[in-house]
């Protein structure tokens, strides 16, 4: 690092080397260090601004752009440099003039800036119309009063024929005004037209504007179709699965004939069939975006085409990867079937990050409805795989489990079982959290549908005694108090219960808080059944069925033999109490002198709230409320209502629950009649609509344009010829000696091989004529999916 | 929509080296690193910053060590900014060579400097093209010195170009004293992604398809997905304008083979799906992606396999060169694990046997002065490549659970290779050298059924000490891991604690409880030079002469393509 009087002299001196060397050093410096060490400079650096070298200027910019707003009185003074720039011969200089000018944040020369931009607009070089383009939302910035003259070039340059600085003017336009629809009319077309040849970001730009357009420009009409035999054919050949087709079949046929099928306006068509092109992009941010012009816009068929180039993001790197996973999600919630193909895709490695296989979980789910019966096996034999043998990761055996669990909430009764089986192996584990999340899901399963799960719970209970874990050993005995207690024709709670109270003493904390509320509850239960008043007479309740004790021998299930102790002893059968009642008593004693606090507390709660035999309302209340049932939907359920693409979809709830700042929603369709008026849309100079609709049914790409330039130059004409090697000889400069092209654009140097001058309109004629005679194959395909 | 508000990039200490900031207020690069870093490990793309003012998008990727971070306050398009940090790095890379290095960086502040500049213009994408940015930036100084010297000319636009292009080069005075007379110079190239007025001395192209599979095996050895990713890179040195045509084949048609392919700009999608596997296009100048596509190597009808009816023998057979499997939980007490290698003897490799030169001269690009004429292209590469694919780079990883101290006894047959336990990263790492391999693969000639090589290890759980092992190995490995995973695997040991002590029927609980140490999976990487796994082949590359501009007539570009099978942990095996 030099002291700073040596480089204020290399700066100040006047050899260029040593100018250029000083400013690299302030640059260094500036990226480095706060801008308090490099504003001393400011006027040395400054200096240079008017220097000849390009080298020297675009440093000197750079220099500008970071300190300009520490300074704004010093660089006021390199205004007037920058302006005369800005008539430069060169378009490269003219345009970073304009960048820089309009980069300045000293809002007093916003008109300056905009008398710049007006100068852009109608600059011959496409690059400092692009450089015009992006200036106006930084003009605005600078100064909203500018807007009106800023709309009106904006408004030029929507149009202008250069892909690239239409695709610059449409995110200018998102930046400054995204609601002035109104100056896109006359653009849409054209705008559409040439949406496969902007780059990348012009086309993001693009597809996120023309998804606000459409919603508001083209109302959703419906039509009722007779549904023709022919679709579901055609369906099928085009490779989806039979599975799911012959689900449909059969819910169409019993459908009346009739279904409802949205019309699409044909410049709605247009824009859809256009995005077709870019399905294919390397950007993953186009993918996304034309998969969600096509959900939001188009119908179930395009949609379809979307599926496969949005699994295709799997391939790319991690971090795209995941942003892409959570879209995926998001259109596999609408159409799941279409992606049970792909479902190779989902399997989780294990290489994936945790924030992968979460996704990929809930996408195996998700499909898992959908999917054929071997399929679902894989499936589930996938998420048991990682259920227990995935103790790798705790988090990922408790959200395998969890996917167990939704993949039984959906489907017939039958996989529904085999999934309850399944987690049913996993109680006995060493691994404690699959065995605390396996009850879990289990007691979600059981709670949703008590009446079809009794003899799971008695299966539950069975499995006591191989389960170690306290807090399994927990959910198990609430699941009994809560489910095996109210039938009393089916009641095997008490006698769970005079199993447990043997071990009380051994048990773990969680399980004694358990048993406590197991006692409770069957005392209220037996309270219930015997009111106290007939009281200690019908000893029928508690009395549990022959058949469950007889399976716990055959199992095994309880070491123990029963012992007397619950047996009613006949010899005093009306000083004896009822068994039941013994129970209560004798936890309560237990618990009265256990070592924990909490249990002696709620042992005394429970105590005081059965105190009265007579009164149990409160006891019901508060022991036997009606659970709310778990409900557990995918977890990216609650994302469903954002926007495909969009950060707060990635992001969630967690940053608001309107979405992220800037979010905005898809506008609603518009209504019936309250549409803009089509003839708005009319291209000026265009010859008529019909020629029109034909020929933007498919915009050219540039590498098309440099086809049909070629075949025309081949097909012989003696002009064309030169004209298509002419220019490009002259321009790789073979000695520099051909004379100056004035510069072209790809439509124009392409374009040349035919006539020499040709104006805007016909050039458009031409290009229509030629894709219309290109596309009529298509058309007729497109003819053919319209009448179904 | 102003999508891009800053961008900081942080080297491998986290130390920053750049921060450019391009529209608003964002929160500096010095706040929001600390937020980032609070993010617990494997950190996810986007997070969500909000404490921060404004309440910040924190987008981040991590390139060559580098750290680069976008902070933005709007809702936006997350894979735009995404897609826009990876164009960073590419043109970061293209214009500074790769690997991205911090110090390359800080030695060339200037460039990047500009470079930033023009790739977004107010919080707007503005131009991310390598072809175009290189039209207006100048590659720094020491690239032209270096590559002039070491004598590749071509790999810089030679200096007639700069005549023409007054941005290209800055060591002119001054852009007013240009060769332009009274137009503007032609610095507008016509196709977007090429750079105007292309000249090489000599003219070279190279193809090199990598595909990288991605496998899983079911315990039982029966493929449940196997995909290999395709990517095509290109490499153009060719003056002018040139339209290319590259023709693909594969045995079953590519149609069949190639699933989902996306494209460079440059390809002529309509020409693709009229004629699936003929590529027609005009490059950008350099290296780039000139498509991706996806093989299911079981085919569409391997779900039908998937039944427990059907036998393991007629799962569909895939040909991979090297598979593992994992039997677990063997041994007296349950706590040995062996991992078996299965190489398939195809991809011998014979590192003696003289490789056609189409494959093997491709690896140093230097090689231009053996001059292989576009007649030795094509059908000749195709047969070579797979005469002898060789198998280098064989690395089998083992992860076990983190309840796992350390891993003992670890016995690879024969000597195969070495396997060391890695506690950081809680697995068993086993490499084979390539001569390892060939040694391998020359025991087992006569069989034809495939190679073996077997790894038999036993894990210690934190909870039983020197019980059944030998003292030397365990104390050696203990000492390194003891303090690292002893918390971690507290829960452990409050499960196991009963059980311990008792050994009346010790082995029964011993074989349960090391049961949750033995490992899930093993995963194999390796690389096979010369062979694909879905067996596309390229069957030819033309200039198409009638529509190349500016090529000579008579000029024969250089040709070369490369074939390269990777699998970077990518076939695992469940267990």
């Amino acid at each position: 690092m030099l002291p700073s009087g040596q480089l204020k002299k290399l700066l100040d001196s006047r050899s260029e080397r040593d100018v250029l060397e000083g400013l690299r050093r302030v640059v260094t410096m500036s990226y480095r260090q706060p801008p308090s060490q490099t504003l001393p400079f400011f006027t040395h650096v400054i200096k240079n601004i008017a220097s000849p070298s390009l080298q020297i200027k675009k440093l000197v910019y750079i220099y500008l752009l970071q300190h300009a707003e520490h300074e704004p009185d010093t660089a006021l003074l390199s205004i007037n440099t920058i302006q005369r720039s800005l008539t430069d011969q060169n378009p490269q200089l003219r345009a970073l003039a304009l960048r820089v000018m309009s980069g300045i944040r000293v809002p007093v020369i916003s008109q300056i800036v905009s008398l710049g931009i007006k100068r852009g607009v109608g600059d011959m070089s496409p690059f400092v119309r692009k450089a015009a383009a992006l200036s106006i939302p930084k003009c605005y910035q600078l100064d909203p009063n500018t807007e009106p003259q800023l709309l009106d070039y904006l408004s030029t340059l929507l149009g202008d024929k250069q892909f690239f600085v239409a695709g610059a003017a449409v995110a200018a336009f998102l930046e400054m005004c995204p609601n002035r629809l109104d100056l896109i009319h006359p653009h849409y077309r054209s705008l559409v037209r040439k949406l496969a040849d902007m780059d990348e970001w012009g086309q993001l730009a693009t597809l996120r504007l023309m998804v606000k357009y459409a919603r508001k420009s083209f109302p959703r009409r419906t039509r009722k179709i007779r549904k023709p035999e022919q679709k579901d054919a055609g369906t099928k050949q085009k490779g989806t699965k039979g599975f799911y087709d012959e689900e449909s079949d059969s819910e169409e046929s019993e459908e009346p004939e009739y279904e409802e099928v949205a019309v699409l306006d044909p410049e709605l068509e247009l824009l859809l069939n256009a995005c077709k092109l870019l399905l294919q992009s390397r950007n993953s941010a186009v993918v996304v975006a034309v998969a969600r012009t096509y959900l939001y816009l188009g119908t179930p068929t395009y949609m379809s085409l979307a599926i496969g180039p949005l699994i295709s993001l799997l391939r790319t790197s991690g971090d795209i990867q995941h942003v892409a996973l959570y879209n995926i999600v998001q259109v596999c919630l609408l159409y799941p079937q279409s992606f049970v193909n792909h479902y190779t895709h989902f399997l989780v490695r294990s290489t994936d990050p945790p924030h992968i296989w979460r996704l990929k979980l809930e996408l195996l789910t998700l499909i898992f409805p959908h999917a054929a019966p071997r399929l679902q096996s894989l499936v589930l034999a996938e998420l048991s795989h990682f259920s227990h043998s995935g103790s790798l990761d705790p988090g990922l055996v408790k959200e395998a489990v969890r996917a167990i669990g939704r993949c039984s909430q959906t489907t017939d009764p039958k996989t529904s079982a085999r999934c309850l089986r399944l987690l049913l192996t996993h109680i006995g584990s060493a691994d404690a959290h699959l065995v605390a999340e396996s009850l879990e899901v289990i007691r979600h399963l059981i709670q949703r549908d008590p009446d079809n799960h009794r003899t799971t719970v008695v299966r539950l209970a069975k499995h006591l005694d191989a389960a170690t874990s306290p807090q399994a050993r927990a959910s198990i005995i609430w699941l009994v108090g809560e489910f095996a207690g109210s039938d009393p024709e089916n009641n095997i709670a008490a006698d769970v219960l005079r199993i447990l109270v043997k071990g009380f003493a051994d048990e773990a904390e969680p399980a004694k808080l358990q048993i406590v509320l197991l006692a409770a509850k069957v005392y209220v239960h037996h309270l219930n059944a015997n009111p106290p008043p007939e009281h200690p007479k019908p000893a029928e309740p508690p009395q549990p069925s022959p058949s469950l004790l007889d399976d716990f021998h055959d199992e095994g299930g309880f070491r123990d033999e029963p012992e007397p102790v619950p047996q009613p002893s006949p010899p005093l059968p009306q000083e004896k109490p009822h068994p039941v009642v013994a129970l209560w008593d004798y936890i309560l004693l237990l618990s009265r002198y256990d070592t924990s606090y909490d249990i002696r507390d709620r042992a005394r709660v429970y105590k005081a709230l059965l105190a009265t035999p007579t009164s149990t309302q409160l006891a019901n209340l508060l022991l036997l409320a009606p659970k709310p049932v778990p409900q557990t939907p995918s977890p990216s359920e609650t994302r469903k209502g954002y926007v495909l693409g969009s950060a707060s979809l990635v992001i969630g709830d967690e940053g608001g629950v309107g979405g992220l700042r800037g979010y905005e929603d898809v506008p609603p369709w518009v209504k019936e009649g309250q549409e803009p008026d089509p003839s708005l849309r009319d291209e000026a100079g265009s010859a008529s609509t019909p020629s029109y609709d034909a020929g933007g049914a498919r915009a050219l790409s540039a590498a098309e344009r440099l086809d049909a330039a070629a075949g025309a130059g081949r097909s012989g004409s003696p002009a064309g010829l030169n004209g298509v090697g002419g220019p490009v000889e002259r321009a790789a400069g073979f000695g520099g000696a051909g004379p100056k092209k004035e510069e072209k654009s790809l439509d124009q140097w392409l374009e040349e091989s035919g006539e020499e001058t040709e104006s805007e309109e016909e050039e458009t004629d031409e290009e229509e004529e030629s894709s219309e005679y290109e596309t009529d194959s298509e058309e007729e395909g497109e003819g053919d999916r319209l009448v179904r | 929509m102003s999508s891009i508000e800053a961008l900081y990039i942080f080297d491998e200490h986290n130390t920053p080296l750049l921060e450019q900031t391009y529209t608003g207020r964002p929160p500096s690069g010095s706040t929001i690193l600390p937020l980032y870093l609070a993010h617990p490990a494997p950190r996810p793309s986007l997070i969500y910053l909000p404490n921060t003012n404004p309440p910040t998008l924190l987008y981040s990727i991590i390139q060559d060590q580098l750290l680069l971070l976008c902070p933005s306050s709007n809702d936006t398009e997350p894979l735009q900014i995404l897609e826009f940090l990876h164009r960073v790095t590419d043109a970061l890379e293209d214009f500074l060579g790769g690997p991205l290095l911090a110090s390359k960086i800080e030695g060339h502040y200037d460039v990047v400097a500009q470079l930033l500049g023009e790739m977004v213009d107010g919080g707007v994408v503005n131009c991310t093209e390598p072809n175009a940015l290189k039209d207006v930036v100048d590659a720094p100084n020491f690239m032209k010195s270096l590559l002039g010297g070491v004598g590749l000319p071509s790999t810089t636009p030679s200096s007639l170009t700069s005549s023409n292009t007054p941005f290209s080069l800055g060591n002119r005075p001054s852009p007013r004293l240009g060769p332009s007379g009274g137009a503007p110079a032609a610095t507008a190239s016509p196709v977007p992604w090429r750079r105007a007025n292309v000249r090489h001395t000599s003219n070279e192209m190279y193809v090199d398809i990598v595909e990288t599979l991605h496998v899983t095996l079911s315990p039982s050895g029966r493929p449940l997905a196997a995909l290999a990713n395709g990517m095509i890179a290109f490499t153009a040195k060719i003056s002018g304008v040139p339209d290319l045509l590259l023709q693909l084949g594969c045995p079953g048609g590519i149609a069949n083979a190639v699933s989902l392919p996306t494209f460079h700009p440059c390809v002529r999608l309509n020409r693709w799906k009229d004629r699936p596997g003929e590529l027609s296009f005009v490059p950008p100048d350099g290296r780039f992606t000139l498509a991706g596509y996806e093989v299911d190597l079981l085919g569409p009808a391997a779900l039908d396999s998937f039944s427990t009816n059907t036998p393991a023998n007629a799962a569909p057979k895939l040909n991979i060169p090297a598979t593992v499997s994992v039997q677990t939980s063997l041994g007296p007490t349950g706590s040995d694990f062996e991992v078996r290698l299965q190489l398939n003897p195809r991809f011998k490799g014979k590192a003696s046997s003289p490789l056609p030169s189409s494959t093997s001269s491709f690896s140093g690009r230097g090689g231009l002065g053996k001059g292989l004429g576009s007649g030795a292209f094509g059908g000749s590469s195709s047969t070579g490549t797979t005469a002898a694919p060789a198998m280098d780079g064989m690395v089998i990883h083992i992860p076990v659970p983190a309840g796992v101290k350390s891993v003992v006894e670890l016995k690879a047959s024969r000597g195969a290779g070495d396997a060391v336990f890695q506690p950081a990263d809680s697995r068993v790492r086993w490499a084979i050298n390539s001569r390892e391999i060939a040694a391998l693969m020359a025991n087992d000639r006569g069989t034809g059924a495939g190679v073996l090589a077997t790894l038999r290890a036993s894990v210690v759980g934190h909870d039983d000490h020197d019980g059944h092992e030998g003292p030397d190995t365990s104390l050696g490995l203990s000492a390194n891991t003891y303090d690292y995973d002893d918390d971690q695997a507290s829960y452990q040991v409050s499960s196991a604690a009963p059980e311990h002590g008792k050994k009346v029927d010790g082995n029964a609980a011993a074989a349960k409880k090391n049961k949750v140490l033995m490992p899930s999976c093993a995963t194999v990487s390796f690389t096979v030079k010369g062979w694909l796994p879905s067996g596309i082949k390229v069957e030819s590359l033309n200039v198409d002469q009638k529509k190349s501009k500016g090529l000579g007539a008579r000029v024969q570009p250089y040709k070369g393509v490369k074939y390269l099978c990777v699998s970077r942990k990518g076939v695992e095996t469940r267990c």
